[in-house]
């Protein structure tokens, strides 16, 4: 039996360490936030704990900001991870090409990931609110106005934001999967008279679907978690009507003080994100093509 | 390979990690135990005032090098009370920190100590503590006063022919309003106001304690209260319309900067809602104006007209959790910050702070702003500061959201009354 | 010939606009970056009078840079080695071993992906706080708990590719699991150790939620941290907050275009492998 408790110390060797470190800060503290999302709870440590069992998780179906914020978040989510990966994808494209300025592109395009979660925001702000109305005076175009004053335009403002920071990152990926292609896949098709459009249908995107999964997987559940960026550019305003989750699970722990429920929208949150990956997942996994 | 084995395999991994980390950790946090220093942990939320309040700590330990004070301010935007309660869940609890009123108290009880007994406490104004005392005992120390009201452009008034002491009732200050707003052009202003309505916190805090403060006595009335009556809703739904209507629009994204940075101190506008703590935005942006500068009030129709809310926004409040010979050094601090030379002088001159404390030179006081709140306090002119009594979170993320519902036409008054009574209501069952 | 001429122009037009589209925010940022407050004000667009250079002497004071510098590389360069050295192992061995139990693991591990951060906060810090493990060891910990998820999604996707005769062959030669790893395996792995080093770069220096509750002792603030006594109770401070950003960016920036020549070898070899 040597062998085989050896194999599993070395399985334990390798797995160890980073199981640790996921367990301790992770899958604890996400166990006794389970635990909290059935009592009453203000937060501070010495309060007391009260056992409400199941009644946060039925408030949370009168609680209709609860159920805007999700709506929102899913419709934000959707739209930003198809742009993000259009434009993704496509800029992949764009910089593969032998180009003179490929190598310049490639660096502006991913330059915008390089600035952080929440100062973006703030700069983004300050670009549709000031910088927008200077744009607005100077070329007499009413649609640069009153930028994050909407719904609508707080809708766009975040998805462009978004949009400008990922696109570059899902870039990357795309490239790495492009280049992996093999060229004489390519040779071939265009030897046969096919035209970059042809090209992309039939060869490059169904051999860089798994990208495609990876990528789609990655966004999705990034957009839906966001918050430093939802803070800063828009803290949910005006009027509550961009307030994504991760900003009204929070809000309710720490401007509401109402730990509990906060910790029982985190649960339900975290269940319906984790089935809309698994479909989306399955369902990308069957357009793959293993090469 | 059994699961059973292993997960006991597993936990015996992190069995025997656990020291490890522990020893790892306790290391880091014992380099600072180092010598028989006191150490008084400050854990608090003005950033605008941090470095000169460094400054008056260092000072403090030239005169008492055997206390060392570590200040941590909470940077901006945040929410203090998350951060307050990771730091205490943390374990590393301060031993000086913030509350703002009897919802504070209530909530941190068990950690506060009565300061009843320190110098500081007696020489406090009368009714600056009523928000941090429970039977008999106070649970804060004032930072200072502050006061509010519409800030006028004294020139532009001028010009307009409006005398600014004789805006005594609502109809007195539309018609200045109204005169301001003919006159635009002369006056060079692109609207009379620059009304925040992105900013929660100045029209669902500020704006409606102008008007519920004359329905409410003081700030434990409204802690206690029940529910909400809007005595004087018709005149708090005129200040909203009057301010948005005559002002620079949109009035959804316009925030503080905005409003005072750049419309105020560029003299775009005649009249802005705000503070004595604008003064430093102004005079960063605009010197000369902002010598030139005064408060109206804001009158409320049917009800008081010429008076200024004028309150503390926030207290000091000592950590009883800790030990004793901690507990009194943060105790002497604070007392020593508000009655020593040294820190009136601090208070005055550095801080630039209204004193919600006697003993103080007030003629020291310089800024026009100031000098208008005092003058109000000491005619008498002025209302309580209430919201710190409104259900937690009611004021900005019910009322303060509604209003910019209301603005947007998504609401009516009477659904925003309607909704936000039953929100308080709900709150206090 | 003309046609793929023509066409590559046309490329190389779309490609700048988009380029400079996309640059915008930058030229935005940098342009005000050198204005007083006053100006910004005024004018958001246009080219500053004159260069302001005190803003950036001021955001260096203010952030105390070569500090939080320092910190933030700390934490940032310790937090990515741990990831990638037990990452890549983890990943290794999952994808050899076939059981249950691998999956498992596996399945937990991408699932925690999408747990926001918000709900894990508070309990996270009074454990960490209870045993005393805060500041940046404590902050280091936290990083390679909360990266581990993305990571071994990385390499794991990464690793199915690897062919297993390249372990098999490395056995019958006679080396060990180890040797096995540090010298067959992790090499191979290089294409997606950088984009691993890249993504958690770019999270970990920018983070602030986490290490301003984590970070208590004086001198141990991040970038990020120090950035935010720009952004008062209510106050903006843009033309040091704007002066200061650029001052954190060009690290990144020298980071990845360094970086860069040996990501785009990484690719291309790990293209032909």
């Amino acid at each position: 039996m040597q062998e085989s408790i050896k194999r599993r110390l070395l399985f334990w060797a390798f797995v160890g360490p980073l199981v640790f470190a996921f367990f301790v800060v992770v899958v604890v503290p996400f166990l006794w936030g389970i635990y909290y999302s059935f009592t009453e709870w203000n937060g501070i440590v010495r309060s007391q704990v009260e056992w409400v069992g199941l009644q946060n998780y039925i408030d949370l179906f009168e609680d209709e900001q609860f159920i805007y914020s999700f709506w929102f978040t899913a419709r934000f989510a959707v739209v930003s991870v198809i742009l993000i990966n259009g434009i993704g994808f496509a800029l992949a494209l764009l910089v593969t090409q032998p180009l003179r300025t490929s190598h310049a592109l490639r660096t502006v395009f991913f330059m915008p990931n390089l600035i952080g979660g929440l100062i973006l925001g703030f700069v983004w702000q300050f670009i549709f609110i000031q910088v927008f109305s200077s744009l607005a005076d100077l070329l007499n175009l009413e649609f640069f106005r009153g930028w994050l004053a909407t719904p609508e335009t707080g809708f766009w403002g975040l998805v462009i934001l978004m949009t400008w920071q990922m696109a570059g990152y899902t870039m990357v990926i795309y490239i790495a999967a492009l280049q992996s292609i093999p060229s004489d896949l390519l040779e071939a098709a265009e030897i046969d008279g096919s035209t970059l459009w042809s090209k992309t249908r039939h060869i490059i995107i169904p051999l860089v679907a798994p990208a495609f999964t990876i990528n789609m997987f990655l966004m999705l559940s990034n957009s839906f978690k966001l918050y430093d960026q939802n803070l800063s550019l828009t803290n949910g305003g005006p009027f509550n009507s961009t307030q994504m989750l991760a900003m009204n699970i929070y809000n309710t722990a720490f401007q509401f003080d109402e730990m509990g429920s906060a910790q029982a929208k985190a649960v339900i949150f975290f269940l319906v994100v984790a089935v809309v990956s698994i479909i989306q997942v399955r369902m990308n996994k069957k357009r793959e093509v293993e090469y | 390979m059994s699961s059973k084995k292993s997960i006991a395999l597993l936990i015996a991994l992190i069995v025997m990690c656990v020291p490890a980390l522990w020893a790892g950790g306790a290391q880091e946090s014992s380099e600072s135990d180092a010598g028989e220093k006191v150490k008084v942990d400050i854990f608090q939320f003005k950033v605008e005032f941090k470095d000169q309040f460094t400054q008056l700590a260092e000072e403090y330990m030239k005169e008492n090098p055997n206390v060392d004070l570590s200040i941590k301010t909470v940077g901006g935007g945040d929410d203090y009370g998350a951060a307050l309660r990771s730091r205490f869940a943390s374990g590393e609890e301060p031993a000086i920190f913030n509350v703002g009123g009897p919802q504070d108290v209530a909530d941190w009880k068990q950690y506060l100590a009565p300061l009843n007994e320190l110098d500081v406490t007696e020489k406090a104004f009368d009714g600056v503590l009523g928000g941090v005392t429970m039977e008999g005992k106070v649970y804060g120390l004032p930072y200072n006063q502050e006061g509010y009201g519409l800030i006028y452009n004294k020139a532009m008034f001028e010009k307009a022919g409006i005398d600014p002491a004789g805006i005594t009732s609502y109809t007195k200050l539309e018609a200045a309003v109204k005169k301001l707003d003919s006159m635009k052009g002369e006056l060079g202003i692109e609207a009379v106001f620059a009304f925040p309505a992105k900013e929660t916190w100045v029209t669902g805090l500020h704006l409606s304690n102008a008007v519920l403060s004359q329905e409410f006595d003081n700030v434990n009335d409204a802690f206690n209260a029940k529910t909400v009556e809007y005595k004087y809703s018709e005149g708090f739904k005129k200040l909203v319309d009057l301010q948005n209507d005559y002002s620079v629009q949109p009035t959804l994204s316009l925030d503080y900067s905005r409003q005072v940075e750049q419309l105020f101190s560029g003299e775009k506008v005649a009249l802005i809602q705000q503070g004595n703590w604008a003064y430093g935005s102004i005079a960063g942006v605009n010197e000369e104006l902002a010598s030139n500068i005064g408060f109206i009030p804001l009158s409320v129709e049917g009800g008081i007209g010429d008076r200024i809310p004028v309150g503390v926004p926030m207290y000091w409040g000592v950590n009883k959790q800790l030990d004793a010979e901690v507990v009194e050094a943060a105790k002497n601090f604070l007392n020593w910050m508000y009655t020593s030379e040294t820190g009136k002088q601090y208070v005055l001159e550095e801080f630039k702070f209204i004193p919600a404390y006697k003993g103080y030179d007030v003629s020291k006081v310089s800024d026009p702003l100031a000098r208008d709140i005092l003058d109000f306090s000491a005619r008498g002119k002025t209302l309580p500061w209430v919201f710190m009594g409104y259900p937690t979170g009611w004021g900005q993320n019910v009322l303060g959201v509604d209003i910019q519902k209301y603005v947007a036409d998504k609401m009516s008054w009477d659904e925003l009354t309607a909704h936000t009574t039953e929100e308080w209501e709900k709150a206090r069952q | 010939m003309t046609r793929k001429k023509r066409f590559l122009f046309l490329m190389e037009t779309i490609g700048s606009a988009i380029g400079v589209v996309f640059f915008f925010p930058f030229y935005i940022m940098l342009i005000n970056s050198f204005k007083t407050k006053p100006q910004i004000f005024q004018n958001t667009l246009n080219l500053p009078g004159g260069l302001e250079w005190s803003n950036y002497v001021k955001a260096f004071e203010r952030l105390d840079f070569m500090q939080a510098f320092a910190n933030s590389l700390f934490i940032t360069a310790g937090s990515i080695l741990l990831l990638v050295l037990f990452a890549s192992m983890a990943g290794w061995k999952l994808v050899r071993t076939k059981t249950r139990l691998s999956s498992v693991i596996f399945f937990m591990f991408v699932s925690a992906i999408l747990i926001p951060f918000q709900s894990v906060m508070l309990p996270l810090i009074t454990i960490m706080g209870k045993l005393g493990f805060l500041n940046r060891l404590g902050l280091i910990f936290m990083y390679l708990g909360f990266g581990s998820s993305l990571s071994l999604f990385l390499y794991h996707g990464f690793v199915k590719s690897v062919p297993k005769e390249l372990d098999e062959a490395a056995i019958i030669d006679g080396c060990s699991e180890f040797q096995l790893f540090r010298k067959v395996i992790f090499p191979i792995l290089n294409p997606i150790t950088l984009t691993v080093i890249i993504l958690l770069t770019i999270w970990i220096w920018n983070d602030y939620l986490l290490p301003s509750l984590v970070i208590n002792k004086e001198g141990m603030q991040t970038i990020p941290l120090q950035m935010f006594f720009f952004f008062g109770e209510y106050t903006k401070q843009w033309h040091l907050a704007l002066a200061g950003l650029t001052l954190a960016i060009i690290p990144v920036i020298i980071f990845y275009f360094s970086a860069q020549k040996y990501i785009i070898r990484g690719v291309t070899q790990g293209a032909i492998k």
